[in-house]
């Protein structure tokens, strides 16, 4: 009696299941997914982060017209324009008797306007005078004549003088000088609503870095997205015929594979690409012979372990024909750490293709890539950061996120971790 | 008992193996006999040919072994001469297997219900879904699954539970025999008695003919109707399961019987252990294969192979002990009827 009431008092009662976790089974697959973290250990977080990122960038690849301000291709502002910073401003100078005037009012094919010779200031003249001409009514064209001048001090005492309508300069040009002349006068920008800064900067032909980052995630995602599938399209049916058939067939395969895996990666898509040319589809072709043996090997062990598997012989047992086995039962079961290299493999291509487009062997020149910007900046890394920063960060980023996403979803998805 | 119909004859088989060190003959010149509706236990130790003579009887034989001779005559047809297709069919609508380890043995990735369904549809593709479903559905109650376990993933089963999937998935095609190959060697105690209990329920309900493959003497002396003890690849005894433990006539029967632990031995007996080890099947002994450890060794077993002679209806032995030979010198032991 006595020893029945101490073992009642010892050995706890087993605690109550809860209901959630016998319900365990029959949750879904979203729902799995955020239990992950209590039942595998796996980062869950890591999967969150990763797949927003990849959604947003895929949004991004999807609809570039959306987040790009201008055309990638088009020269849009002055060069090596730094990241936020407004191009400089022209002030124009006028006479103080012309009293208080605009550009567009000295702007007629009558007007003379002067600057000084090799200043960036006739580019800015044009610029706007270009778009006047976009906006002006039917039958008015503005071009008012450029006088060119040796020095400041010049043009100023010929506008002085009543030679010429107004004078551009930049501040930088013009510092104190305009104090001399008391009869002109400082009529305000040259554009009026001043100039457009560049988020990102400009690179050394003036295009936008941020549209074409925009632009190349489209180019990366694709390359990335169609190497990988045609890699998995092939690797996958010849690793899965290879490990089953094995034999000679087997052997001779793998000895192909393995050769195509002995070589540095990059050097043989340079030799691939350098034999096809340039182009998107000749690049996607390249990229993916060299995923093909990743592929092939991972699936032909995973063939040659489950087809030892008993639920393989069971199933032979039973009298079912070679191709349902590989189809029902070796495929799904070698499929889930396909589906990890995939994710990762995406990266991994995207990186390969910038590397590619770096040393010149990618997309034309003129495509936006990031590779290719990486390759143009990497002359004017030291006076401008910007040109390599943000294409590089955006190679970082999305293949980051693609490893990240695969590495983490198998940690929580494959169910031989979870069994441990 | 007399007039029982022969399922399946096993005549003179032998299964050798190519390996490096050479070739191994796991079964050697093998025959015994199969009884509708009978449970047959083959019994031996580890690596006498049980396995190997199980899967031989459905040609799942896989290199490098090899079926080198013998017949397996099954509706008066030899199986051997069927072709591959005419193979695949007998496989699970004549003969289906049960494996060692429940665990492994049903595809991770598909439901139990699929795996019925698709056990069917393999020998019945013309059957649809939903009746293969509902005739599943029937047998998953009588093998006293919960009709809710049907779309249960294997992981998600016990042991016990998959492995009476698998004898369902012998059932569901009316095989006429199901081939247990080890079936409870991974289960309890308790999951194990009441396997075996199915088992028997099975083979009434659906008389079908039960080959159970073990070393577990304890389980095939509570199910079997008949037992074919197996010792380097040969038969050794074949006999009814009564006879068999109260009079065991060959001297490998004797010692394996011997050292079944049994709790009645006190302190001072030692359990019985067989000298020796179980032959190298590379290079089997000469004469009878069971000699080197043979307590009652002779010289004409040394030289001579003794035949399976049926000492009695029903009784098969392979011992000179119980055969006449012109070398021999001690007296044949006349077993009674």
């Amino acid at each position: 009696m006595e020893s029945e009431k101490i073992n009642k008092e010892i050995t706890p009662m087993p605690e109550e299941v809860p209901e959630w976790l016998l319900d365990l089974d029959k949750v879904g697959f979203v729902r799995r997914l955020f239990l992950a973290r209590k039942w595998y250990g796996g980062d869950w977080w890591f999967v969150a982060i990763s797949a927003v990122l990849l959604v947003f960038f895929i949004f991004v690849g999807i609809f570039p017209q959306w987040f790009a301000p201008y055309d990638p291709r088009e020269e849009v502002g002055p060069s090596l324009l730094a990241p936020g910073e407004a191009p400089a401003s022209y002030l124009l100078i006028t006479p103080i008797e012309s009293g208080d005037i605009r550009f567009i009012d000295i702007a007629d094919r009558t007007n003379n306007i002067g600057f000084i010779i090799g200043s960036a200031a006739s580019q800015a003249m044009r610029e706007v005078t270009d778009e006047l001409n976009e906006n002006a009514p039917e039958g008015v064209r503005y071009q008012p004549r450029q006088q060119r001048y040796e020095t400041l001090e010049e043009g100023l005492q010929s506008l002085a003088d009543g030679e010429i309508d107004g004078f551009i300069a930049s501040p930088e040009e013009l510092g104190e000088t305009l104090d001399d002349f008391p009869t002109l006068q400082d009529a305000g920008t040259l554009r009026e609503e001043g100039e457009r800064g560049f988020i990102f900067g400009t690179n050394q032909i003036g295009q936008d870095i941020f549209s074409r980052i925009i632009w190349g995630t489209r180019i990366a995602l694709i390359v990335g997205l169609s190497s990988a599938l045609v890699s998995f399209l092939v690797g996958v049916p010849l690793g899965l015929i290879s490990g089953f058939v094995g034999g000679s067939f087997d052997r001779v395969l793998t000895l192909l594979m393995d050769s195509l895996y002995s070589f540095p990666g990059l050097i043989l898509a340079i030799s691939i690409a350098a034999v096809l040319g340039a182009g998107i589809g000749n690049i996607i072709v390249s990229i993916a012979v060299l995923y093909v043996p990743t592929y092939f090997r991972i699936v032909r062990g995973q063939t040659l372990a489950v087809k030892e598997e008993l639920y393989v012989e069971a199933a032979r047992s039973i009298g079912t024909k070679w191709t349902t086995i590989l189809r029902k039962y070796i495929f799904p079961n070698v499929i889930p750490s396909v589906v990890i290299i995939f994710s990762v493999n995406v990266g991994d291509a995207i990186l390969t293709e910038a590397g590619l487009s770096f040393l010149g062997f990618g997309l034309p020149p003129d495509t936006p890539d990031w590779g290719i910007d990486l390759a143009r900046g990497q002359d004017y890394v030291r006076r401008a950061w910007w040109l390599i920063t943000y294409p590089g960060l955006m190679v970082t980023m999305v293949t980051l996120s693609f490893s990240m996403l695969g590495e983490s979803l198998s940690e929580i998805l494959n169910p031989r971790l979870t069994e441990r | 008992m007399a007039e029982k119909e022969v399922l399946i004859q096993v005549h003179n088989l032998s299964v050798e193996y190519k390996t490096r060190l050479g070739q191994v003959s796991a079964v050697d010149d093998v025959s015994f006999d199969i009884f509708k509706g009978e449970i047959l236990g083959l019994v031996g130790e580890s690596g006498c040919g049980k396995s190997t003579m199980g899967k031989a009887l459905m040609r799942m034989i896989q290199p490098p072994g090899k079926i080198t001779g013998g017949k397996i005559i099954f509706e008066g047809e030899d199986i051997m001469t069927y072709d591959e297709n005419r193979m695949r069919d007998f496989r699970g609508r004549k003969v289906s297997m049960i494996f060692q380890d429940p665990m492994t043995s049903l595809n991770p990735v598909q439901r139990v219900d699929e795996h019925v369904v698709e056990a069917i549809q393999v020998h019945e593709p013309k059957t649809k879904t939903e009746e293969a479903l509902s005739r599943a559905g029937k047998l998953i109650k009588k093998l006293g699954i919960q009709k809710r376990r049907m779309d249960n993933y294997p992981h998600q089963l016990s042991g016990g539970m998959r492995q009476r999937v698998m004898v369902g998935l012998g059932l569901v095609l009316n095989a006429d025999l199901i081939v247990a190959d080890e079936a409870t060697t991974s289960l309890d105690v308790i999951v194990e008695a009441k396997l075996a209990d199915q088992l028997r329920q099975i083979r009434e309900d659906f008389g079908v003919s039960l080959l159970v493959i073990t070393h577990n003497i304890a389980l095939v002396a509570e199910i079997s109707d008949r037992i074919v003890v197996m010792y380097a690849g040969h038969v050794m005894e074949i006999a009814d399961v009564e006879p068999l433990f109260d009079d065991p006539l060959h001297p490998y029967t004797k010692g394996l019987l011997k050292s079944i632990p049994n709790i009645q031995l006190d302190d001072t007996e030692e359990l019985y252990k067989m000298p020796g080890e179980p032959p190298n099947l590379t290079h089997p002994p000469t004469g009878c294969r069971f000699h080197p450890r043979c307590p009652y060794r002779m010289p004409v077993c040394v030289n001579h192979e003794p035949p399976l002679a049926e000492v009695r209806p029903g009784r098969h032995v392979k011992c000179w002990l119980f055969i006449d030979h012109p070398e021999k010198e001690s007296e044949t032991i006349k077993v009674e009827a």
